[in-house]
């Protein structure tokens, strides 16, 4: 049996904020982007929360909710750098971790022999350092798997821990929404609902061969996880499969020359992003393309130069499509699968 | 304490022992070098507890005998700097380790002897005895493909395998293994099987020289201690089980072709120069009487190189790091190499024509 912890910040962009400036912890700030900009809330702290801003959340809406609410513009460098510091104390513990972001990974404790091998200790432990070393508090999930750690994550959020042994598994599946599941969204959700089908038990009730008529191969996924079924190992190498920049524009640009223009910036940023991976191999280019009617396209070709020329080639072809005012605009690489790269191993 | 001694008879034990000193340490005298001075000889000790070297050496005069520990590598950087010939005179005073040459004087700190380690080596199972330059070839042959920080700790050093009249080295770092072995002339009743971490191997070979000279080993469950001329070299073991390489070694390859070395090796490294920085892939075009080698990177610019072979038999088509081809075309002292393959999800096996002591296992990449 595995023993699996999920570690998650609590509202980690809006925790840095608020630890290198304690004044602002009583008060509802929020990390994102300015409403006058049609920015969105990425993280906000729990004095928001009380007024139902959520992330995502675009940041007009949250001050319409909050007036009072302070945003805050994100500084990616210092939230990266108590990152480092984080993932540095969950690799002390074990080196099967798997970061998720900047603020969440799953770790495999499986094999770790300290803490007399109790996961409640490892996580009280992790808990502990990341606030003495940081100054963020962790929620931390300990469970037989992947997905049970992550919901455990979040049962007593903020500061929690909460732990879900194997034998305590049936019991706790039994008191759960579909809803909590990974992958069940509110589209997910809805259809199950219309199915007569709310909770982990009613779940398990209806047959494989149903699940799979309604849902295709997430129905396989559903049949497993009402039964506490999880083998996703923890992904050591989680492999990222492209990188890309897109900005949204304050102002709508009204036509292909304001897009060729704008491009170039990003283009410029994309390369640095790739500066910062390392140039990994690539194969393949893309654009998104985002109009004022909220519709999206995007065009990709194969390539391994990401300069601007090609971009502003694809950007012509993916504009005349609609030719109308552009919204977002993003550039971006895929990258070559590690498999088709791959070292092999002798043993 | 207090003695003189020439510059060049302090040098070069110091040198050595210094270089087992780590540049961060968690212990303040671990930093130090341990001088202790009898009545006629010097010795250094330098270690980081997990590695220890003794060095000894012979003073010009020993007025006070004793013993003191100073900052290794101050005292290192400060003896190289003094003109060749130098007489040096040390000596403790009111705790401070002064050193006078000609006009020079330089007062170092010092830590008390007591707090400097030892490591403590337990028993020896056995003792045997074979020649500087044997232990040097297996190093030399080998050490290239130790892993470095690996997970897999025991890959981060070198397997020695002793058996009755035979000594062989491997190492390993899950992608290639090398293996040499030779005979010795030494009896052991049975077979003792080791891994010297990384750093004790890089060490120990510096101690050592192409000589017949004589060197020491006492064999011990978790130490492994050499002896040699004027050194003593102790060595913590890693305690772990080694991969069995003789499973590892190809059997089956049926594309066996001969190349010059040193051309094969120049035409990688040329190709080398354009494969991607981080994969370091080169594909390889076997044919009858032709290698085609082939690279490319990111910004779309390509090498191609070709190189007569020897070899009959059917095409393939086989991706490497080439850092690991040229890493074994670079010790092979031969004036021709031998490359067996299989097929392009196999390993490779190099070795010298017609075979000799060492032999090498490279996986390839799937380009």
């Amino acid at each position: 049996m595995k023993k699996i912890l999920h570690a998650d910040c609590d509202c980690f962009y809006a925790a840095v904020e608020m630890r290198d400036n304690p004044a602002l912890a009583d008060r509802p700030i929020a990390v994102g982007g300015r409403a006058d900009h049609r920015g969105v809330i990425a993280t906000c702290n729990y004095p928001a929360r009380a007024f139902g801003v959520r992330s995502a959340m675009p940041s007009a809406q949250a001050l319409k909710l909050c007036p009072e609410l302070e945003i805050i513009r994100p500084d990616f460098e210092r939230y990266r750098a108590v990152s480092a510091d984080i993932q540095a104390l969950f690799f002390e513990l074990t080196p099967k971790v798997e970061p998720l972001s900047l603020d969440e990974a799953y770790l495999d404790v499986s094999d770790v022999i300290r803490f007399q091998g109790s996961a409640t200790w490892m996580a009280r432990w992790l808990k502990e350092q990341a606030l003495s070393r940081t100054g963020i508090t962790l929620s931390v999930g300990a469970a037989p798997n992947k997905f049970l750690a992550k919901i455990a994550s979040d049962w007593d959020k903020p500061d929690g821990l909460r732990v879900i042994t194997p034998d305590q598994a049936d019991a706790f599946i039994d008191q759960l929404a579909v809803s909590k599941l990974h992958g069940v969204g509110p589209a997910t959700a809805a259809k199950l609902e219309r199915l007569g089908i709310r909770t982990c038990p009613e779940l398990r009730d209806v047959s494989l061969a149903r699940l799979l008529e309604n849902f295709g191969k997430f129905g396989q996924r559903l049949y497993e996880l009402s039964r506490g079924i999880d083998h996703r190992e923890v992904n050591i190498t989680r492999e990222r499969k492209s990188v890309s920049v897109e900005t949204t524009f304050d102002q709508d640009l009204p036509d292909l020359a304001a897009c060729q223009q704008a491009v170039t910036a990003l283009v410029v940023k994309l390369d640095e992003r790739l500066a910062r991976h390392e140039h990994p191999p690539l194969n393949k280019l893309f654009v998104k393309v985002r109009f004022n009617d909220f519709s999206i396209t995007t065009l990709e070709t194969s390539g391994v130069t990401p300069g601007l020329e090609i971009y502003q080639h694809l950007l012509d072809e993916a504009w005349h499509r609609r030719a109308r005012p552009v919204r977002l605009l993003g550039v971006g690489v895929r990258l070559t699968p590690p498999d088709d790269l791959k070292q092999l191993g002798l043993f | 304490m207090k003695f003189s001694i020439s510059r060049e008879a302090l040098l070069r034990p110091l040198t050595l022992v210094a270089g087992v000193v780590e540049r961060r340490q968690t212990l303040p005298v671990l930093s130090n070098v341990l001088i202790d001075v009898k009545d006629d000889s010097v010795s250094l000790t330098g270690t980081d507890l997990e590695v220890e070297l003794v060095g000894r050496t012979v003073p010009a005069t020993v007025d006070v005998a004793g013993s003191a520990t100073v900052p290794a590598r101050k005292l290192m950087d400060i003896c190289k700097s003094l003109a060749e010939g130098s007489d040096i005179t040390i000596a403790v005073e009111e705790g401070r380790a002064i050193l006078r040459a000609g006009r020079s004087r330089f007062t170092l700190s010092t830590l008390p002897v007591a707090e400097f380690p030892n490591i403590d080596e337990g028993q020896g199972e056995a003792e045997i005895t074979l020649t500087r330059g044997t232990l040097k070839h297996l190093i030399d042959a080998t050490s290239f493909a130790m892993a470095q920080q690996d997970v897999r700790y025991y890959l981060n050093g070198m397997l020695i395998d002793l058996r009755d009249q035979l000594v062989r080295a491997v190492a390993t770092d899950g992608h290639r293994l090398a293996v040499c072995a030779r005979d010795a002339e030494f009896t052991l009743d049975k077979p003792f099987k080791m891994i010297l971490p990384r750093k004790g191997v890089l060490e120990l070979a510096r101690l050592l020289d192409d000589s017949d000279e004589p060197l020491t080993l006492t064999l011990g469950n978790n130490h492994l201690r050499a002896h040699t001329g004027n050194y003593t070299f102790t060595s913590k073991l890693v305690d772990g089980k080694f991969p069995d390489y003789e499973r590892v070694v190809p059997k089956g390859g049926d594309k066996q072709f001969c190349a010059d070395r040193a051309e094969l090796r120049q035409v990688l490294s040329r190709t080398a120069i354009l494969s991607n920085e981080k994969y370091r892939g080169v594909r390889l075009n076997l044919d009858e009487g032709n290698l085609r080698v082939t690279a490319n990177n990111p910004d779309q610019e390509e090498a191609e190189e070709n190189v007569s072979v020897e070899y009959q038999g059917s095409a393939l088509e086989i991706g490497f790091n080439v850092g690991y081809l040229v890493d074994v075309l670079n010790v092979l002292g031969c004036e021709q190499v031998q490359m067996t393959l299989s097929d392009p999800n196999s390993s490779a096996l190099l070795e010298a024509q017609g075979g000799s002591d060492a032999l090498y296992v490279v996986m390839p990449m799937r380009l």
